[in-house]
């Protein structure tokens, strides 16, 4: 069991680097020079050269590429002199626009995402298997209806649509809920949920929809299954019966949450785009605007990173859920 | 002599959806006593398996069942929930078709055979519990048993898990068995040693079992009694030898016509005589109505005339019985006539 979890750490370490290459070369690919946006107005080419080559951004790709990896291992020098900056190891480049290392950058917008992230988790899962649950219960029936209507709903329709309704019904028309902005947990967990409520409905939403889906199928197919018409042949309660279905219900629903939830981790851009929050999607989103390599690919990683982590959780829990999947 | 094991007396099942509902058995009677083997025999959509599920209370929720059951001195049909789980598992234990499905993905084999005796008997501990399913996995010939009772479902052969859900359905002795075509899903060396294993700890326990089974040459090796249902009802009842020797319904002698006989006699040509199948297919339950739901396919209908359209045949005594037992059919005529008479 360590054996293959160093194995898969070691594939993940790997996997990380080649994501790293592919967004710096993606980035000097198709982007302007980050120098330009430094270097102020007017831009006489000269100075441009000089801020150029101070922002390491002048050299190739691949030595680009190098420079992130020691910067990964060792730590990384800018500059020279008064103007010299230093991005302690392990760096993940720094952010000329924000003068700080982008590890601070991300440390700093963690908690309005992690906030994000646990109540829409939370409030998706509550929902989706809630819903998926009964509409199996009573196929058929009102619930059943609406649930697949609304899990429709949730599956076609954008994130931005979803928000800027809820932010125009509950923030404007009904003056219900706060529009924007963060409350930190420590200051006020009251306020810090009621800004969060909007952001939480329109993510869980949106996610619910793939639980309401799976919850429904799968107890559909378990409530069927003849083992559990052997086990009440056994002399099993309703009761127990339908503790055992669970079981089977369980298995997709860790998968697919394991990946949903690590998504959300990596930052929701548009959804803390329209509610105003400063998390990790926000910072990529002005990482990509303002050319500042150091931040697309800090967040990227970042990003990559908790998808990475968030299989191997799922790889190693669906075993102990599902037998069948166990390696011999 | 003892109370039978299972009285089944004007037992019919119906089958409601959508507002109209079908009958898929009929005044179905039988009795069956402890340490015999009744077979039921029929093609698909005859009402076996359904027959089988009523006794244990197990029908799906659009079925209804109407008439009598009684298994051990115990009611089936007016039981309630706790009646009917103290009834599964102890006095009456089935064992299924397909041994993939029966047995749940997620429980080892021992948890299975452990919860079976667990639910019947909570004064068993867990070891308790599961040194009886090693014990019994032993019994029904799993070998290294004590390390079979960790392994799951998917990890055994088919022959094994069979085993495993015969070991399951008889932990807690039950006075009658229902095995719900236990060999079907197997291959046939498999079958045989499977079928041995039943009669064996059959006559060890001195249990009852009601063998459901489409394969005459499953119900040749393993019935004391034989009951074919044809379209829900009951076509004939009789002993093994009546039934195979003396079948006195057109359609038990067309079953033993389609069935394939190693030891099958070669005619005057010195060619083995050819299988015969019986025309057409099985009567749908909707467009049963008045008359003999076999009349369509039977050839024999033309010598009774209208009486097999219009008049449904009940099951009545034969008096060829070859070993004094029981012996119905219900048909029309008294008696099948021989293959010289037939020709004329």
């Amino acid at each position: 069991m360590i054996t293959y979890i160093a194995r898969r750490m070691v594939t993940a370490v790997f996997m990380l680097l080649a994501i790293a290459f592919v967004t710096i070369a993606l980035f000097f690919g198709a982007s302007k020079d980050p120098a330009r946006a430094m270097c102020g107005k007017p831009c006489p080419a000269e100075t441009k050269e000089k801020v150029s080559a101070y922002m390491q951004t002048d050299q190739s790709v691949v030595w680009q590429y190098g420079q992130f990896v020691k910067g990964l291992v060792a730590g990384r020098t800018y500059g020279e002199g008064r103007q010299q900056v230093h991005c302690d190891a392990p760096c993940f480049g720094y952010s000329f626009p924000n003068r700080s290392d982008v590890t601070s950058l991300i440390t700093e917008r963690l908690p309005v995402t992690l906030s994000l992230a646990a109540g829409a988790a939370v409030l998706c899962l509550v929902v989706g298997i809630g819903l998926g649950a009964l509409s199996a219960i009573r196929r058929g029936g009102l619930v059943d209806r609406f649930s697949t209507g609304f899990a429709m709903f949730g599956l076609s329709v954008p994130t931005f649509l979803v928000g800027l309704l809820v932010v125009q019904v509950f923030g404007f028309m009904l003056n219900a809920l706060p529009y924007s902005g963060f409350v930190s947990f420590s200051e006020s967990p009251a306020d810090w949920a009621w800004h969060l409520i909007g952001p939480w409905m329109v993510l869980s939403f949106i996610l619910a929809a793939g639980y309401i889906r799976v919850t429904r199928t799968q107890l559909l197919n378990e409530l069927s299954a003849e083992h559990l018409v052997a086990m009440t042949a056994r002399g099993a309660s309703p009761r127990q019966v339908n503790r055992h279905a669970v079981r089977g219900v369980m298995v997709p629903v860790v998968a697919m949450f394991a990946l949903d939830v690590t998504a959300l981790l990596g930052g929701s851009v548009i959804a803390e785009k329209v509610f105003s929050l400063h998390g990790l999607g926000d910072l990529l989103l002005s990482g990509v605007n303002e050319s500042d390599l150091s931040i697309v690919v800090g967040v990227t990683l970042f990003s990559a990173f908790l998808i990475i982590v968030g299989n191997l959780i799922a790889d190693l829990l669906m075993p102990l859920l599902d037998p069948r999947i166990r390696r011999a | 002599m003892p109370d039978p094991v299972l009285q089944v007396e004007d037992l019919s099942i119906s089958f409601t959806s959508g507002g109209v509902s079908a009958d898929v058995v009929r005044d179905l009677s039988v009795t069956l006593d402890g340490g015999r083997t009744l077979a039921v025999v029929g093609e698909s959509g005859s009402g076996k398996t359904i027959t089988g599920r009523a006794i244990m209370q197990l029908l799906p929720q659009a079925a209804s069942a109407r008439g009598r059951i009684v298994v051990a001195g115990r009611e089936m049909l007016s039981a309630d929930e706790r009646e009917l789980r103290r009834a599964r598992g102890s006095d009456v234990a089935m064992v299924f078709q397909d041994s993939m499905s029966a047995l749940s993905p997620y429980l080892d084999i021992g948890a299975h055979i452990a919860q079976a005796v667990r639910l019947h008997d909570r004064s068993v501990s867990r070891r308790a519990a599961r040194l009886r399913a090693v014990e019994m996995l032993e019994r029904v010939g799993i070998p290294e048993p004590a390390d079979a009772v960790r392994r799951f479902p998917h990890e055994f052969s088919g022959g094994m898990r069979q085993r495993a859900v015969i070991a399951m359905a008889l932990v807690n002795r039950p006075a009658l068995l229902i095995a719900d075509e236990p060999t079907t899903a197997l291959d046939v060396t498999v079958q045989a040693q499977i079928l041995a294993l039943l009669r064996e700890l059959q006559q060890e326990f001195g249990m009852a079992m009601l063998l459901i089974s489409h394969d005459f040459g499953v119900v040749a090796s393993a019935a004391d009694d034989v009951l074919v249902l044809y379209a829900g009802r009951e076509a004939e009842y009789g002993s093994l030898r009546d039934i195979f020797e003396h079948p006195a319904h057109p359609y038990t002698a067309g079953l033993r016509g389609a069935t394939p006989r190693l030891d099958a006699r070669l005619d005057s040509n010195g060619e083995r005589t050819r299988l015969r199948a019986i025309p057409g297919a099985p009567t749908s339950l909707r467009d049963a109505g008045a008359g003999c739901a076999f009349a369509p396919r039977c050839a024999l209908a033309d010598r009774v005339g209208e009486r097999c359209v219009v008049e449904v045949p009940l099951p009545t005594l034969r008096t060829a019985s070859t070993d004094g037992g029981v012996h119905r059919a219900a048909c029309h005529l008294d008696r099948l006539p021989t293959l010289e008479e037939v020709a004329r």
